[in-house]
């Protein structure tokens, strides 16, 4: 064998190309729209045929076998302005939805950082009552809550909605979460800069919060919109009902109407579905994220 | 700037049992000087710099940063500044701002944090930099940039965690050479903490060696190299790793497999030969050196030299540094020069320079001062 | 160069500790006891006050008007009596023992179907996910009248293929069946999201490793990707469960307990008891044997669930 001194680096050949999947090729349309076209169809059938109905006349719903409406009826959105309170249900819930979830924001921050980052006596024990406190389902404390907001005298009263959620034991127990993961040297290298305690929280964590913060916001968002146990407990009267409460009882008393009914609920639904369809990959992860226990 | 002083520091995390994180230790930093703590991982070096910096509480012990103690202080009133591994740069701030924020926060007027800013993004060629965030920075420039938010509050005192162990192996050494060279211009009081003892030699006017939060030996590169004070310090300093020949003295003469020294002034006992790959040779010109037989296993050849691993006949046996235990294997490993390349398989004769030879007391590790050099006892033909 | 020391040198330490240390050790203390000094009223007054109260009132009778009166242990003995009561626990479990693994399989496949680069994928994921943000009073009416007996459009499907007209919710054997069709609509996207978002972690080098072992697309998908769903899938499973065990709204909205308590849960008997009834008392003693329930349900499956992720090793 020739001493390897002896022997001339070879140059070796650059690797081929791989076949580019992109290229003059025709792509194949997959077989999987076989499969998800129908499933897609199906999943949307119901508020599909809602928005049918929902621009039919009364004796167009009583067909059978159905049929398509031969016009729309725009009439139906309106009657249901005008013989329920819709605009009263729609404010209220935007306002409850907005109160709580702007103090959810502040104070499920404020604790979770607590928790996350300050020691102080005590705050092993409050945490776990906390935490004890997403165990128990919500009948168990749906009457005493009840009692408890009687006795401030909210009843029948928007702030019976509003100022039991101000804090949720989740939202905290996911800022927590959100603060523990922060890297422990961004508040070290402000301390070493010479912000104090407070001033490490508002000038550099705050400005992260951002994520964490859109995600608390939509799943409480979510979960006040649809509260129904509670607000059927706690209003009775119309003019402060929250949409779903105010959709069951209007769906109470239109039984036989399903174009009117469907249009109510259709109106009821447009502004979260528009929400959900601006903000969808917000919305997807906030909820898959709320699997991360 | 200002001198440093440890007086007695010491950290025990509660638990059971407690963890002692630092024993009892002193030290004085000089003003101006940059020491290196190194040492491996959990021996306790970030934790003497956390503590310095105010970021651990002392749990007995007091430092003293120019005169003042500052342990009870909170680290933003110890007027020292640090570089984070990680860099720590505030993600949501332009590189300005991260440079900015330490003056800000001290309410430094306008003019002048701007003066000072670009004073210090000039001097680390940041100033093209100025309007990025960190995330589009690279990993060289975001360090840099934790060095300038250091800098710019012209600290008494600097600390820095391991800055460059998450560069590129170039990148260390091209920062290692920045770093350097800032040092001397600025003239601040330093600790550099790392593990890599490459950097420590090259960077520190002095070396602290600990080891299970213990200091090992304080003193200057060449003198922790030259004259370790125990096994620990000669085997963690220095590449390749310290020969450690496993041998046994008595009445003044060392045995370790066919080789004999004596070595005057040596104790009886279980010792280790302590011997440096560069205190072997491949000639055989050195009169009155031991010279012996090796038979080479294999040869790193690395360009600007090769490394011979090569067995002594005799079967000495190497002592392994984290059991304290003699290992099997009695390979040494010395320096050849590129173009010398033995043949893996061949037997090549070395030679030893007596008067680099280290004894150690093998129980203790304690080094064993000799009162006079090593010589050699017998001729050292090797009996297989 | 001199520097001026920038703060006033500490006071001099003389017996016990300097005043700045316990200055900084207060603010920490304050600090955080102020952070979470809302929540804690809040959460005390709302969360726990009322857990306490409510196991008092189960051992009351209590028309929330009038103070209660001490039973003892009255309400708990005729819960075990009560065949209504019993009727509602058989309803909730048959519900949820059909929605649970009816709503996780059809997650899975969906998901798993979902899971790939198609084009228009945005479109069929998102005729998945809207139904998630539907509340569940506007689910329960629009299947009220997609499964209307007399004009709904489902039994003017199944006549075209021949089927006869079904009751649906007005059929007792058929109602609960019907919430559960209904409620796995409304679930469906929630699993999927959850799969999605496990499936897209998994890492691509897995799939490529049991490529080159030359195992086939459908085999990887159980063998490899399956398995690593597993806290996925547990997590789905005891979320859906304790959900499904707590099933009210779409009952009230369609069948209101209806036919002949064919669809009368447990939290749907709670809410009889105790606004239509005024025994509060006894509801409150129902709310908790639910709670119980839900506990012991979930450590099961909590258990299990580890037990199985071991097993596999």
């Amino acid at each position: 064998m020739a001493h390897p001194a002896l022997v001339p680096p070879v140059l070796v050949d650059p690797l081929p190309e791989y076949e580019d999947s992109v290229g003059p090729r025709r792509r194949r349309p997959s077989a999987w729209h076989l499969l998800l076209l129908p499933l897609s169809l199906v999943m949307l059938t119901p508020l599909a045929w809602m928005v049918v109905t929902a621009v039919s006349t009364v004796q167009e719903s009583r067909q059978f076998p159905p049929r398509l409406p031969s016009s729309i009826q725009w009439s139906n959105f309106v009657a249901v302005w005008t013989t329920a309170p819709f605009g009263r249900w729609l404010i209220n819930t935007a306002v409850v939805s907005a109160i709580v979830v702007a103090s959810n924001l502040v104070f499920c921050s404020l604790a979770g950082y607590a928790f996350a980052r300050l020691r102080f006596r005590g705050s092993g024990l409050a945490f776990m009552l906390l935490l004890a406190t997403l165990m128990v389902p919500f009948q168990v404390v749906l009457i005493p809550t009840l009692l408890i907001v009687k006795s401030f005298g909210l009843i029948d009263h928007l702030g019976a909605l509003i100022v039991p959620n101000l804090v949720t034991a989740f939202g905290v127990f996911m800022m927590r979460q959100f603060f523990l993961a922060l890297p422990p040297e961004l508040e070290e290298a402000g301390r070493m800069d010479g912000a104090s305690r407070a001033g490490v929280f508002l000038k550099i964590v705050t400005p992260l919060m951002g994520p964490a913060l859109a995600t608390l916001a939509i799943l409480t968002f979510l979960s006040i919109w649809n509260d129904f146990l509670w607000p059927l407990v706690a209003i009775q009267s119309p003019e402060n009902m929250t949409m779903q409460l105010g959709l069951s009882t209007f769906q109470g008393s239109h039984l036989t109407d399903w174009p009117l009914l469907m249009a109510a609920t259709l109106m009821s639904q447009l502004p979260v579905i528009l929400l959900f369809l601006a903000g969808q990959r917000m919305f997807v992860r906030s909820i898959a994220s709320s699997g991360i226990k | 700037m200002a001198p440093i002083v440890l007086d007695g520091i010491r950290k025990v995390y509660p638990g059971k049992p407690p963890v002692v994180a630092l024993e009892s230790l002193d030290l004085t930093i000089d003003d101006g000087e940059l020491v290196a703590f190194v040492g491996p991982s959990g021996c306790g070096k970030s934790t003497v710099l956390r503590c310095v910096a105010g970021l651990e509480k002392l749990s007995a012990g007091r430092v003293v940063i120019g005169g003042r103690e500052v342990q009870e202080l909170p680290p933003g009133r110890r007027d020292i500044a640090m570089v984070f591994q990680t860099y720590a740069l505030y993600p949501h701030l332009t590189v300005y701002k991260n440079l900015a924020f330490p003056l800000k926060e001290r309410h430094v007027p306008r003019e002048r944090l701007d003066s000072d800013v670009r004073r210090v993004a000039e001097m680390l060629e940041l100033t093209p930099l100025l309007r990025r965030r960190p995330a589009q920075l690279s990993g060289g420039q975001r360090q840099r940039v934790a060095m300038g938010r250091a800098l710019v509050r012209e600290p008494v005192a600097f600390l820095l965690d391991e800055p460059l162990s998450n560069l590129d192996a170039k990148l260390r050494t091209q920062m290692r050479t920045e770093i350097a060279a800032i040092h001397r211009r600025l003239g601040i009081t330093t600790i550099y903490v790392t593990h890599d003892q490459v950097e420590a030699m090259t960077l520190g006017d002095r070396i602290v060696v600990m080891r299970d939060g213990r200091l090992q030996q304080v003193g200057t590169p060449a003198q922790v190299y030259e004259n370790p004070s125990n096994l620990f310090v000669a085997g963690f300093l220095g590449t390749p790793t310290m020969n450690r020949i496993v041998g046994h003295t008595s009445h003044g003469v060392v045995t370790a497999g066919s080789l004999r020294l004596a070595v005057p002034g040596a104790p009886d006992g279980e010792s280790v030969l302590g011997i440096r790959p560069e205190s072997l040779r491949m000639e055989d010109t050195h009169a009155g050196w031991p010279s012996f037989e090796v038979a080479v296993s294999h040869v790193e050849a690395l360009g600007n030299e090769n490394l011979v691993h090569a067995r002594v006949a005799g079967r000495p046996a190497q002592l392994d540094l984290d059991s304290a235990s003699a290992l099997a294997e009695d390979t040494v490993v010395f320096r050849a020069p590129p173009k010398v390349r033995p043949e893996t398989g061949g037997t090549v004769r070395v030679q030893l320079d007596p008067s680099q030879l280290l004894l150690f007391d093998r129980p203790t590790g304690e080094r064993i001062r000799l009162l006079g050099p090593a010589t050699v006892i017998d001729s050292t033909e090797i009996i297989h | 160069m001199v520097r001026t020391a920038e703060a006033p040198a500490a006071s001099a330490p003389v017996e016990g500790r300097p005043s700045v240390l316990r200055r900084v050790w207060w603010s920490d203390h304050l600090a955080g006891w102020a952070f979470i000094s809302p929540t804690v009223v809040l959460i005390g007054l709302f969360g726990l006050v009322p857990v306490v109260w409510a196991f008092v009132l189960s051992f009351q009778q209590n028309d929330l008007i009038s103070p209660g009166k001490w039973v003892g242990l009255a309400n708990y003995k005729k819960l075990l009596h009560d065949p209504l009561f019993a009727n509602s626990v058989r309803n909730t479990i048959v519900y949820t023992a059909v929605f649970v693994p009816v709503s996780v399989i059809g997650a899975l496949l969906v998901a798993a179907a979902l899971n790939r680069r198609v084009r228009g994928i945005t479109f069929y994921r998102l005729a998945v996910f809207i139904p998630v943000v539907t509340s569940t009073v506007a689910t329960a009416t629009m299947f009220s009248w997609l499964l209307d007996p007399d004009f709904g459009l489902v039994n003017a499907a199944l006549s075209k293929v021949g089927i006869a007209s079904q009751g649906f919710f007005r059929d007792p054997h058929e109602a609960l069946m019907s919430i559960v069709l209904m409620t796995v609509w409304g679930w469906l996207g929630f699993g999927v999201i959850i799969y999605l978002a496990a499936l897209q972690s998994v890492p691509a080098d897995l799939l490529e490793a049991a490529a080159i072992d030359g195992c086939s697309r459908w085999r990887a998908f159980w063998r490899v990707e399956v398995p690593l769903l597993a806290p996925a899938t547990l997590f789905l499973v005891i979320w859906l469960t304790i959900n499904a065990l707590q099933l009210f709204d779409e009952i009230f909205v369609t069948t209101k307990g209806g036919p002949v308590g064919a669809t009368t849960v447990v939290v749907y008997y709670l809410y009889q008891q105790a606004f239509q009834y005024f025994n509060g008392g006894y509801a409150s003693a129902i709310a908790y044997v639910l709670f119980l329930a839900i506990l012991v349900v979930t450590v099961v499956q909590l258990t299990a669930g580890r037990r199985l992720s071991h097993a596999e090793r």
